[in-house]
């Protein structure tokens, strides 16, 4: 797969039969638990070979410590809950590397394996396809207000859970169904990561607004500006692609560009196996999970959030 | 009272953490915030509207003086500023329906109140913005239902209609709903959050 068209991941086919997919991720914590960051970074980086299609096998560590104000048992915890995450997905940590950083960074390197024919890509999206999305939205946000100390353990309690919540369950159901197209929900929040997959394309996308899972605590800070910068940035960047309906508050609105840690996966599929599709996920413990649109024949490379 | 507060250089949250701090500690009538990237600016916007001030933004250069002023306090002079968006003061209204018939004691009278009752709603005009229909109110949506076209009218006029899917899957009538969106129990909540009324039949 080239690099002119945005995909969550690099492609490479070995035979007929079996495809690599390569990549990788880490970033800064989010939550002070050392041993919850390494999970929710772990599942971060699993996410883009699941939203491929594939089944991740193999990982490497990525770690920025700064050795020199940090004890040394914080980077154990932040890996043990890296392996366990990796042990739940069946991966095996084959490696890593390590540097002194002047800031804690964490994250891996995932290979996993795909077959050719099965590698799900952005851009197969078909006219009628319902969207469904498997994880509520607003972790932006609601990382935003664990950093500001204004979030009630309770909420970073709720909010870890999601995060450390790997899509394995979601992309082993799919992987039963005829999907035509999927992406993983992170940094430049729902619409900019839909807004790649129209973009020149001869179809556009209709929201519902009501029907987004989003997070009640998310709303409430996000009236409050708890909006991370990236959330702004996304808008500037993707709202010329965009038309709101004048019904849409413009908090929920700003919320659809909030960057998402460790976010849900995106699923485009038929119409007639949409309902059918969500009803498994839903068994599968996914209860967050709906269909949030469609897509349409016009306007092209627009999305209508309704 | 006036407040100024200089969070050049700071980034989100600081700003707003700031400008919450100062307006926890002091409730000045007018606050001035100077911020220098978007983000803050209107992230700082959002804090103090939650607060109930009205927010002005003066933009010089790369800087954004967000002024706010206590509603119920001294108003800002404002000068040659840009009107604030424009919004229309409409409120938000939640009817959520459990039941397919209004009030005990008939049936077949409580089948035609509903039907009375979904077609005089519109008398609420902009104000009515969401039916929730849960639990025997969803047969109000399906196939057949006299209900139907009533509350098609309403969808079409922009009221939007929530229908429980927890319920339709219960009943069986998951294929058979003809109006509104299928829905969850976060968006019935949220929709009962964000509401300024909810009215509960």
């Amino acid at each position: 797969m080239g690099l002119d068209r945005a995909d969550d991941a690099g492609v490479y086919k070995i035979s007929d039969h079996l495809a690599l997919i390569q990549t990788v991720d880490f970033f800064t914590p989010i939550v002070d638990d050392p041993y919850w960051f390494g999970q929710i970074a772990a599942a971060n980086a699993l996410s883009d070979i699941y939203a491929m299609g594939g089944v991740p096998k193999t990982a490497m560590n990525l770690v920025g410590f700064p050795v020199k104000k940090m004890d040394i048992s914080v980077l154990r915890q932040i890996i043990q809950g890296g392996l366990d995450k990796m042990k739940e997905a069946g991966v095996v940590l084959v490696g890593g590397h390590s540097l002194e950083d002047d800031e804690l960074k964490y994250g891996l390197s995932v290979t996993g394996f795909v077959h050719p024919d099965r590698v799900l890509t952005k851009k197969n999206l078909k006219v009628g396809d319902h969207l469904i999305l498997t994880k509520p939205l607003g972790t932006g946000v609601i990382n935003t207000a664990i950093k500001a100390a204004l979030a009630s353990q309770q909420t970073i309690d709720k909010v870890t859970k999601i995060m450390v919540t790997t899509n394995q369950k979601a992309a082993e159901t799919m992987a039963k169904y005829e999907v035509h197209a999927c992406t993983d929900i992170t940094g430049f929040g729902l619409l900019g990561h839909i807004a790649e997959m129209v973009e020149g394309q001869n179809l556009g996308i209709r929201l519902h607004a009501s029907d987004i899972p989003i997070l009640p605590e998310a709303l409430e800070f996000a009236s409050m500006g708890l909006f991370p910068a990236g959330a702004y940035n996304n808008k500037e960047f993707r709202s010329c692609m965009v038309e709101f309906s004048p019904s849409i508050d413009s908090i929920l609105a700003d919320l659809l560009f909030d960057p998402q840690t460790s976010g849900g996966l995106l699923i485009s599929v038929s119409y007639s196996d949409a309902k059918a599709l969500v009803q498994d996920l839903h068994k599968a413990g996914l209860t967050d999970c709906s269909i949030i649109g469609q897509v349409i024949e016009n306007p092209p490379g627009k999305i209508v959030v309704t | 009272m006036m407040k100024e507060l200089d969070c050049r250089g700071l980034a989100c949250p600081g700003p707003v953490l700031r400008t919450k701090d100062l307006l926890e500690n002091h409730r000045p009538d007018v606050i001035k915030v100077i911020v220098d990237n978007e983000a803050s600016k209107q992230n700082v916007k959002r804090f103090m509207e939650s607060q109930n001030y009205k927010v002005n933004v003066e933009i010089d250069g790369s800087l954004f003086y967000v002024i706010g002023s206590d509603e119920a306090g001294s108003e800002v002079q404002s000068e040659e500023r840009p009107a604030p968006e424009p919004h229309v003061e409409t409120k938000k209204i939640v009817v959520m329906i459990g039941t397919d018939r209004m009030g005990y004691g008939d049936d077949e009278l409580g089948k035609k109140l509903m039907l009375n009752f979904l077609a005089t709603l519109k008398e609420m005009g902009d104000d009515l913005w969401r039916l929730i229909l849960i639990n025997n109110g969803v047969k109000l949506t399906i196939e057949g239902s006299d209900a139907l076209p009533i509350l098609k009218e309403l969808a079409d006029n922009g009221v939007y209609i929530l229908v429980c899917g927890t319920c339709l899957t219960y009943f069986g009538l998951l294929d058979k709903k003809d109006v509104g969106e299928t829905t969850n129990m976060l968006d019935v909540v949220t929709s009962l959050q964000l509401a300024d009324k909810v009215i509960n039949i």
